[in-house]
């Protein structure tokens, strides 16, 4: 079967499946999901038609939505502590809606992929102020998907808190840094050698960090081994990096990061989504086109924030940097 | 020996001569034979009233023991009326909301004469307190009460998925039990050590062996730390350890098993426990043969198999089992009728009271053959032992999900063998054309119908318990048992004080879950591989990489267990097949409402929802599910097909519904499953 682009019954226009998404009811807002993921031709223009009356509608409303990054290796409980942390947050701002994006790594041998342990997120059914959605990261590592920034920047413009959970360490952590506000590693009690390995790299990533599952023995001393490495590795702001320590099994420490994640969301200054789309459009050159289509992006259309500043949306720019870079290469 | 048992017929007083090796020695010093094993059938359904009937006439023909299936509800802690329940109530046993329900269930039976089994786990303590709270209202000493409850948390967190509360706090329970039972209840067996649920979930006999005995060890390691016990009562206690096992076809090999549980029971409880007095050394045990082994083509051959499974455990007077039940012919149809119940009890007759098995010593004594594989799996056994010793014992090893694994790979392996033919199941996958069984051919086509009005009698019941009771008893009672599960002390008294209130069994578990909070386990299916390749593989990744192309996304797949049913591995090794030929599968366990299976749908953006159903509340849950994409509004953009015990006359009704496949166990070929499902998606919509 060919699944059609845009729902058929009853048929909709780009234009009406975002204002349905607007109201926050899941079936659209799952639709203008799976449109930004959509590999098929003639997805991304009604992608971007879709987003331009979700931008529109955005800049009336002055809404502005904030990213929050959570990354994790698998055993860090990551899932459950999001959920807990979630509901904490809408039961304490009567208006908040919160969207969760959780990227899980695919089957190198067959491309499919386990998602989720979809734990369960339901509060206020009625509302729909909390909406999951998961992605298969595409490759074995984990790490952002290639859509997860559309994904994110169009539930950016209908929720008010965005999300993003990501699983492996390296590079993953870097990409997320890019699309969050603040980013937050979760790790489980670990022991001395795991210590060791996050000091080599990624312990300079993120703003803040959670020692998950505090009400195992071992989470006071990697508590206190992580503090020590902070002072080490990061020593110019090591005393202003806060370490939570949470339990999703007694509770303990949720509704600190709740408090905290909620502060995030009601900070001044935030970056609209969209002023990150460089980032991502340069990294889906340099994916599509390698180090040639980098250099014709900066050289031949003065950049990503230039070219995109000329183009209708994000996909539809692809597109034109398609055509742009075909007829550099063949002309 | 042959001449002297003609001379003892000849003579005509074999009693006045010294016992032979082949007969059995009585404590006069007597040939003698032996008393029969405790002949049970595992039953319950409808409502208290017509469980009791049931229990009833099944005395009347001779059952000389009570095994109590209890309805999904009262094992989650739930109401009749919650409605998570609802859909639930009766379907796999009786449902008990109250006291009242239980003197209804034990209307006309004595007791203090019977010896009761329940398969009861999470809210054991519950049944428990409500049977002394009968058996104190009725002015019977607890003394005399027999009987076990089945209060196995760990293999719960396995396979089979009625707990409620977190490890810790479950474990405390047991122990709690255990502790007041000794002294109080003396001939109650506060929990059973069960492996029968690791073989339905496919575990191999080492898996069975070291599994239960490391629960086993987890549980007296916890009794011995919470220093409850003088070191007399101590040894009485790991004399009240009792076990309930699993028998297969592979007979010989199950013999061998129970010899080898024996012998490994007996050196743990030595060396380990310290134990002295021999009495308390002995492995007890009772037995349900095993169901997974059942098939729904050409049920009447499950008749033979019950048969067989049930010499393993019978054969051998070294490890014979205590307590015998055997499942129906017709259990992968649908629950058993009275009389396929009576059918199975014939056959334990038959076997106790018609054969001479009864009259030999242990048969095996001195073979070499039986030997040498006991040894082997003993040796086996104790290896895996000490690697989940290893990892800080069972629960451990469930919090790490190592066990919960080993049981998906060993089910995925088995349903692997299954599907190439190199493990013959007649009827299944050899040998399938047959003569239409005349068994499935009466009026109600050989299946259980179950009578929908018995609910409404339920609840009214507990309409009437929640009016006629004291508010202020019951409010007292629940706060005094919230109190005692805060402070740490006992909850036996407390839980028994909400019985005699008429406290209802919801208010009992909601009252725990606020203290203790609800446990979800990992799922097992993580990193899991299947053995399956070749052609039809290729095929089916092909056919789901061009699936890509038109969808314009990887095909998406829900694989959902709606309602209180807890058995997963079907569902699991759906799950994993699924990944393993190229679907994105969204798979969160066990106990999800199909309102929460329909949102995870919906916001994922799935193509399908696979609804895995084994209670027989397929009707409900499947409309249910068809409502909540409706609400929606995609019900047209998600398909559903639902597996499970489906009777035939119901897969209409749910294709009516708009299910668009429905899987039953014939269906146990995962490709072929598989290759419908690519179908659907590839059919216009």
């Amino acid at each position: 079967m060919t699944r059609h682009l845009l729902p058929r019954s009853p048929a909709v226009t780009p234009a009406e499946l975002a204002e349905q998404a607007l109201t926050r009811a899941r079936h659209p807002v799952a639709r203008l999901v799976s449109l930004a993921e959509d590999g098929r031709s003639g997805a991304s223009a009604i992608y971007d038609e879709a987003m331009a009356v979700l931008e529109a509608d955005a800049e009336r409303r002055n809404h502005t939505a904030r990213v929050i990054g959570v990354t994790g290796s698998p055993g860090s409980g990551k899932s459950s502590l999001l959920s807990r942390v979630a509901n904490a947050m809408v039961a304490a701002d009567p208006d908040l809606t919160v969207a969760v994006v959780a990227v899980d790594p695919s089957s190198p041998s067959s491309g499919g992929a386990l998602l989720g342990d979809r734990t369960r997120m339901v509060v206020d059914t009625a509302q729909n102020r909390i909406y999951f959605r998961s992605q298969a990261s595409a490759t074995a590592l984990g790490g952002l998907a290639p859509t997860t920034f559309q994904v994110c920047r169009a539930l950016s413009l209908i929720f008010k808190c965005v999300i993003v959970e990501t699983v492996g360490v390296g590079q993953s952590e870097a990409d997320v840094r890019h699309l969050a506000d603040r980013v937050f590693l979760v790790v489980a009690p670990l022991s001395g050698d795991e210590i060791q390995y996050l000091k080599a790299g990624i312990i300079e990533v993120p703003d803040a960090f959670v020692v998950n599952k505090s009400d195992e023995p071992a989470a006071t001393r990697t508590y206190h081994q992580l503090r020590g490495s902070l002072w080490l590795a990061r020593p110019s702001d090591a005393h202003d990096i806060p370490i939570y320590r949470t339990s999703a099994k007694t509770g303990r420490g949720i509704d600190e990061l709740a408090r905290d994640f909620l502060t995030i969301v009601t900070a001044e200054n935030a970056t609209p989504v969209r002023e990150r789309a460089p980032h991502f459009f340069t990294a889906w050159v340099r994916d599509e086109w390698g180090r040639v289509g980098a250099r014709h992006l900066a050289e031949q259309l003065g950049g990503a924030r230039a070219f995109l500043a000329t183009q209708n949306g994000f996909a539809s720019a692809r597109r034109s940097f398609d055509a742009s870079i075909r007829a550099a290469l063949h002309g | 020996m042959q001449q002297s048992t003609l001379d003892e017929a000849v003579v005509g007083k074999p009693e006045e001569k010294a016992p032979q090796p082949h007969q059995i020695v009585g404590a006069d010093g007597k040939a003698t034979r032996d008393k029969p094993w405790i002949i049970r059938t595992y039953a319950g359904h409808s409502s208290a009233k017509a469980s009791n009937e049931l229990y009833r006439s099944n005395l009347s023909r001779g059952q000389t023991g009570l095994s109590i299936a209890f309805d999904l509800a009262t094992q989650c802690g739930y109401d009749s009326d919650d409605s998570i329940a609802r859909p639930e109530v009766g379907k796999v046993g009786v449902p008990i909301n109250s006291l009242d329900d239980f003197h209804v269930l034990f209307d006309q039976i004595p007791i203090e004469e019977m010896n009761t089994s329940m398969t009861i786990n999470g809210t054991a303590m519950w049944l428990l307190s409500l049977y002394v709270a009968l058996a104190r209202e009725r002015g019977v000493d607890l003394k005399k009460l027999a009987g076990t409850t089945q209060n196995d948390l760990i293999k719960e967190y396995l396979a089979r998925g009625t707990y409620i509360f977190p490890p810790d706090a479950s474990l405390r329970i047991i122990a709690e039990m255990y502790e007041f039972c000794l002294e109080e209840i003396p001939n109650w067996n506060a929990s059973n050590i069960c492996s029968y649920h690791l073989q339905e979930a496919g575990a191999t006999p080492v898996q069975e062996l070291s599994f239960a005995l490391a629960n086993a060890i987890g549980l007296l390691d916890l009794l011995k730390k919470r220093g409850k016990f003088t070191t007399r009562q101590f040894e009485k206690a790991v004399g009240r350890i009792s076990f309930f096992v699993n028998a297969g076809m592979r007979f010989v090999e199950e013999m061998c098993k129970m010899r080898a549980f024996a012998e490994l029971w007996t050196e743990i409880t030595r060396e380990r426990y310290g134990v002295t007095d021999e009495r308390y050394t002995r492995f007890r045990y009772g037995v349900q043969v095993n169901s997974l082994g059942l098939t729904e083509v050409q049920p009447e051959n499950n008749a033979w198999r019950i048969l067989i499974e049930a010499l393993g455990v019978t054969l051998s007077r070294d490890a014979r089992c205590r307590a015998l039940q055997l499942p129906a012919w017709n259990e992968a149809l649908s629950l058993p009728r009275p009389w396929d119940q009576q059918w199975s009890l014939r056959l334990q007759q038959i076997f106790a009271y018609e054969t001479d098995l009864l009259e030999y010593p242990d048969l095996f004594t001195g073979s070499a053959v039986i030997e040498s594989k006991v040894n082997a799996l003993k040796t086996q056994a104790k290896e895996e032992i000490d690697r989940i010793l290893g990892m800080g014992g069972v629960v451990g090893a469930i919090e790490n999900g190592y066990m919960k694994s080993a049981l998906v790979r060993s089910m995925s392996e088995r349903v692997s063998r299954i599907n190439n033919g190199e493990q013959v199941v007649v009827g299944l996958n050899k040998w399938t054309d047959g003569i239409p069984s005349p068994l499935v051919g009466g009026d109600d086509g050989g299946l259980f119908i179950l009578d929908d009005s018995a609910t409404s009698d339920t609840l009214d019941n507990l309409e009437k318990v929640r009016r006629n009771r004291d508010p202020e008893r019951v409010k007292a009672a629940i706060a005094a048992l919230k109190d005692a599960a805060h402070s740490g002390d006992s909850m036996m008294e407390p839980s028994i004080e909400c019985a005699l209130a008429r406290v209802t069994t919801g208010e009992w578990a909601h009252a725990l879950r606020q203290v203790f909070g609800e446990y979800r386990p990992s799922t097992g299916v993580d990193g899991q591989r299947l053995g399956l390749t070749g052609n039809r593989v290729d095929a089916l990744r092909a056919r789901i990489d061009a699936l890509v192309d038109t969808l314009g996304h990887r095909p998406r797949i829900v694989v959902g267990k709606p309602g209180l049913d807890g058995h997963s591995n079907g569902a699991e090794v759906i799950a994993v097949s699924a990944r393993h030929v190229g679907f994105d599968v969204i798979y969160s366990g066990i106990r999800l409402s199909a309102e929460e299976i329909v949102r995870s749908a919906v916001e994922e953006g799935a193509d399908l929802i696979g609804a895995s159903v084994l209670s027989g509340s397929h009707v409900e849950l499947a409309a249910q599910i068809m409502g909540g994409l409706k609400a929606e509004g995609a019900d047209q953009a998600i398909k559903v097909v639902v597996g499970g015990i489906i009777p035939i006359p119901d897969i209409a009704k749910l294709q009516a519904l708009g299910v668009m496949k429905v899987f039953t166990p014939s269906d146990y070929d995962l490709l072929d499953i598989m290759e419908s499902v690519v179908g659907l998606l590839e059919e216009q919509p």
